[in-house]
């Protein structure tokens, strides 16, 4: 009785997660086909691709895809080169400062984007970043340096200190032991952050908007004039497009990979 | 000019070699040398300095004295791949990304060699190792005896002047372990590589050295062939660390122990020899019964081919080794000491 | 090796953090004058260190006291709730071999996936007047609520977004308590309601810690889920703090909210980087 019971409210929460978590993205996209709904009907009053249409023929929007699907990219790239070696120093070298500097980028992330943004604008004026590649690319990395720093670190430092040294017994430099161990073994944690800073990057729209528009409009930035401006159904096509770079990513990664490699970056050492 | 042609012979020589780590001196002034082809062990309980004196001869530690030269040439300053030396790790240290080809072939890619020269050479390292089959695997998919052989393959490849080999049995279980000593032990002696094993497992080093250098506390407290270790130990700590040791306050006489300050007897348990009191004759052998140790059995360990006598002998207990037939627990025996080996202040003493 | 993103983290954050706490002092000089001559209600600097009127008015002002409680609530809540989901998640999945258990952690990772303007819009619609929830409850005659543009929606929407991240640390941490560790507590005669709070949970203190401080300080000043699914007001102060810079044009009191969470924040933060040492700590030998 007992066991059944559980069963039940077993299958009960599953059903609600699944709700919760599907039912919004799921109801936002069928309406990318409904020619309207009327409450309280459950299915739409008709089917249409006209929403699809209106999407693909704007070139604005067009614009906005591009500019994501090249700022992203660019993002994780520039994240990689600036933060990776700071990732090496952090797991493999004892240097004073270290633990502040690792907990000064986590209190950096925790103050208030938007306020950050506030008068970061005065600084992008100085410096002549406002609507510029740069200044986005800007915005775009310093979202991802706590990423591609702490998970790669953690990755660094999982590797054994003896398969380095192998392979300075060897005769590898250490340059070498670099590029032939320690990277390769390092690789899957660091794919996690790339993922991780590819998402943010392409979730960023405050301080694109910022810095960009409007001659730089990104996916997320046009996202928010869509939903104010056009009717729902057209709101929910961009929403669909916008998230097939991400779902694609979901389907590339392995779950197994992820969770360990997130957990292990998120506490300094 | 004699001591130059001298030094190039040797195949390790290590002179002076300190290592301090904070204000504690891990290795305190340390001379070894390893003629050619030979294998000297290390051994030592943990912490004694053996696996430190080791890094430093690869070069993954920075001596703060000494010098370490690889036949004839001082390797003090070099970096662990400049120095002709190769090492199998405790743990292996297979690169888990790589096959074991890839693994035994990477010395010899940084060496740039022709690419039919590095398969010849690997192929040849693996069949040495009885490897060949696991080619293609990753590590991970193999045995913890085929890794160990891998690691080993990768260092032999190298042809290296010395091998440096770091407990390099203490992963594999008991039964395995016999027979990989005897493998490497074999490999060793048929290609002449000058070697220093690291072990804290006294059998590992009695059965596969051709000296022991026994460490204690960053020193080496003697250099030996494993039979005269055991027969002629040096110190009290080397006759207590190699091989099994009752150890008895003073000094015998006829028999008897004559407590004496900073005196102690050693005796291996094979010369403890227990006659039952009521065995016919027993008194007459030797001396009179008031001047033999008396005991009695308390404890009976089977061994296997022999027993092992756990004896109390007034407020303290002796073991003894007993081949064939056992006594019985309970039975009164007096007890003869044969060979005891005289220590005063942990230093022998050269007297019976 | 460390300075590149350290010295880009000191120009671009540090540097703005450390103009905008000048300027929250009524400071309208340098870097802040561009801002400064365009912005209305000011508080310029009365003495050598600034002043603190602008502070007093951000605090005093009732509708951004009112903001500032729906912001403490709503962090709360979410952040209870969403360590309780996901901690049930990850227990399922440890005590589960089941291809559902594997199944449902995935699930709850989706959302990471969806860009959070998506994320929020899509609950929005799901929890409108005419959304699903009241469609699919009109269907057996039932008036459903309209959570729209209330606190429950910015919960609702904080909830989704924050959950993978917690179920990942936390699935991780429960994942890493060993087998026999479990067995060992059941065959001592604990209940599995008792393994898990006196064996399971404390060994997974700290990824626990992390993950809710973490849910929480992002919840703390998020702006993209209010100010999609919330009301107009009240409001969080993450909204507050992008109208009163982009609409109002008083970017000294958004800069002072900012301060206000970041203050919040830390608070928050103290206790992961506590959790972070105490571990430290432990690993050393």
């Amino acid at each position: 009785m007992g066991r059944v019971a559980l069963r039940g409210l077993l299958a009960v929460a599953v059903i609600t997660l699944c709700l919760f978590v599907f039912g919004p993205l799921l109801w936002l996209a069928s309406q990318a086909f409904a020619t309207s709904w009327t409450y309280p009907n459950l299915l739409p009053d008709g089917l249409t691709t006209r929403w699809w249409k209106v999407v693909l023929d704007d070139p604005a929007l067009g614009a906005a895809v591009q500019n994501s699907l090249t700022f992203a990219p660019l993002t994780v790239l520039i994240s990689a080169l600036v933060c990776l070696p700071a990732a090496y120093a952090f797991a493999r070298r004892e240097f004073p400062g270290r633990r502040a500097m690792l907990i000064g980028l986590f209190a950096t992330n925790a103050f208030p984007k938007m306020g950050l943004f506030a008068t970061m604008a005065s600084l992008f004026y100085a410096l002549n970043l406002m609507q510029t590649v740069l200044g986005i690319l800007i915005v775009h990395v310093i979202g991802t340096v706590v990423f591609m720093t702490w998970i790669p670190a953690a990755a660094f430092a999982s590797v054994p200190r003896s398969l380095e040294e192998a392979a300075r017994d060897a005769g590898a430099k250490p340059l070498r032991v670099f590029f032939t161990v320690t990277l390769p073994l390092a690789l899957p944690g660091i794919a996690v952050a790339a993922i991780m800073s590819f998402l943010a990057s392409f979730d960023e729209a405050q301080g694109t908007y910022l810095v960009g528009a409007p001659d730089y409009m990104t996916m997320p930035t046009q996202m928010y004039s869509l939903i104010l401006n056009y009717p729902p159904q057209v709101a929910a096509v961009f929403s669909i497009m916008l998230s097939v770079p991400s779902v694609l990513l979901l389907l590339l990664v392995r779950k197994h990979v992820m969770g360990g490699h997130l957990a292990e970056g998120f506490q300094i050492r | 000019m004699t001591t130059q042609a001298a030094r190039a012979t040797d195949g390790l020589r290590i002179t002076g070699l300190v290592k301090r780590f904070g204000d504690r001196t891990v290795v305190d002034d340390l001379d070894l040398t390893v003629h050619p082809g030979e294998l000297v062990s290390l051994l030592g309980p943990s912490g004694c300095g053996k696996t430190t004196t080791l890094r430093m001869v690869a070069g993954f530690l920075a001596a703060d004295g000494g010098s370490i030269e690889i036949e004839g040439k001082d390797v003090v300053g070099l970096p662990p791949e400049r120095r002709p030396s190769a090492m199998v790790f405790q743990n292996y240290a297979l690169w888990p990304h790589m096959t074991v080809f890839k693994n035994v072939a990477y010395p010899l890619r940084l060496r740039r060699l022709p690419k039919h020269e590095v398969t010849d050479r690997v192929e040849h390292v693996l069949g040495l190792v009885n490897l060949l089959h696991h080619r293609d695997s990753r590590p991970a998919t193999i045995s913890g005896g085929e890794q160990q052989r891998a690691a080993l393959a990768r260092a032999l490849v190298q042809e290296p002047q010395l091998l440096l080999l770091d407990e390099p049995l203490s992963n594999l279980d008991a039964k395995l372990r016999v027979k990989v000593r005897e493998d490497i032990r074999e490999l060793q002696q048929r290609l002449g590589i000058t070697t220093v094993l690291v072990t804290h497992d006294q059998d590992e080093a009695l059965s596969m050295s051709d000296r022991i250098a026994v460490m204690n506390g960053g020193r080496i407290e003697q250099v030996s062939a494993p039979d005269e270790l055991y027969t002629d130990p040096r110190t009290e700590f080397v006759a207590g660390f190699v091989g099994q040791l009752n150890s008895l306050p003073g000094r015998l006489v006829g028999g008897r122990l004559v407590p004496e300050e900073g005196l102690l007897t050693g005796v291996r348990p094979e010369d403890v020899r227990l006659i039952p009191v009521d065995e016919p004759g027993a008194s007459a052998a030797g001396h009179a019964p008031q001047d033999r140790l008396r005991g009695r059995v308390v404890r009976v360990v089977p061994r296997g081919a022999f027993h092992e006598l756990v004896v109390e002998v007034e407020d303290r207990t002796l073991h003894s080794l007993a081949v064939g037939q056992s006594l019985p627990v309970g039975q009164e025996v007096y007890v003869d000491l044969a060979r005891p080996l005289l220590f005063r202040d942990g230093r022998r003493l050269q007297e019976r | 090796m460390a300075l590149p993103p350290i010295v880009l983290i000191l120009v671009f954050v540090g540097l703005p953090i450390v103009t905008a706490l000048l300027y929250s002092l009524g400071h309208t000089g340098g870097l802040n004058s561009v801002t400064a001559t365009i912005a209305q209600h000011q508080h310029v600097a009365t003495s050598w260190w600034g002043t603190l009127d602008a502070y007093r008015e951000v605090l005093t002002n009732a509708r951004l006291q009112r903001d500032l409680a729906l912001t403490v609530t709503v962090t709360v809540v979410s952040t209870v709730a969403v360590m309780l989901v996901a901690f049930g998640i990850a227990l399922y999945q440890r005590l589960s071999d089941s291809r559902l258990a594997k199944a449902l952690a995935v699930l709850a990772i989706v959302p990471m996936f969806i860009p959070v303007v998506i994320g929020s819009w899509a609950i929005l619609l799901f929890y409108s007047g005419t959304g699903f929830v009241r469609t699919a409850l009109a269907q057996i005659g039932v008036e459903g609520p309209v959570w729209a543009y209330t606190q429950t929606a910015i919960i609702i929407g904080s909830v989704w977004t924050s959950l993978p991240f917690a179920v990942l640390m936390i699935s991780s941490g429960v994942q890493a308590v060993p087998d026999a560790v479990i067995e060992a507590s059941r065959d001592a005669g604990a209940s599995l309601a008792r393994t898990v709070w006196s064996v399971i949970l404390p060994m997974a203190t700290v990824p626990v810690i992390i993950a809710a401080t973490f849910t929480a300080i992002g919840v703390l000043g998020s702006f993209t889920v209010p100010y999609f699914t919330g009301p107009n007001a009240p409001t969080m102060l993450g909204v507050d703090i992008n109208n009163y810079f982009s609409s109002f044009n008083q970017p000294q009191q958004s800069v002072v909210m900012a301060f206000v969470v970041f203050a919040l924040a830390s608070v928050i933060g103290a206790a992961y980087v506590w959790a972070n040492f105490r571990t430290a700590a432990k690993a050393v030998r």
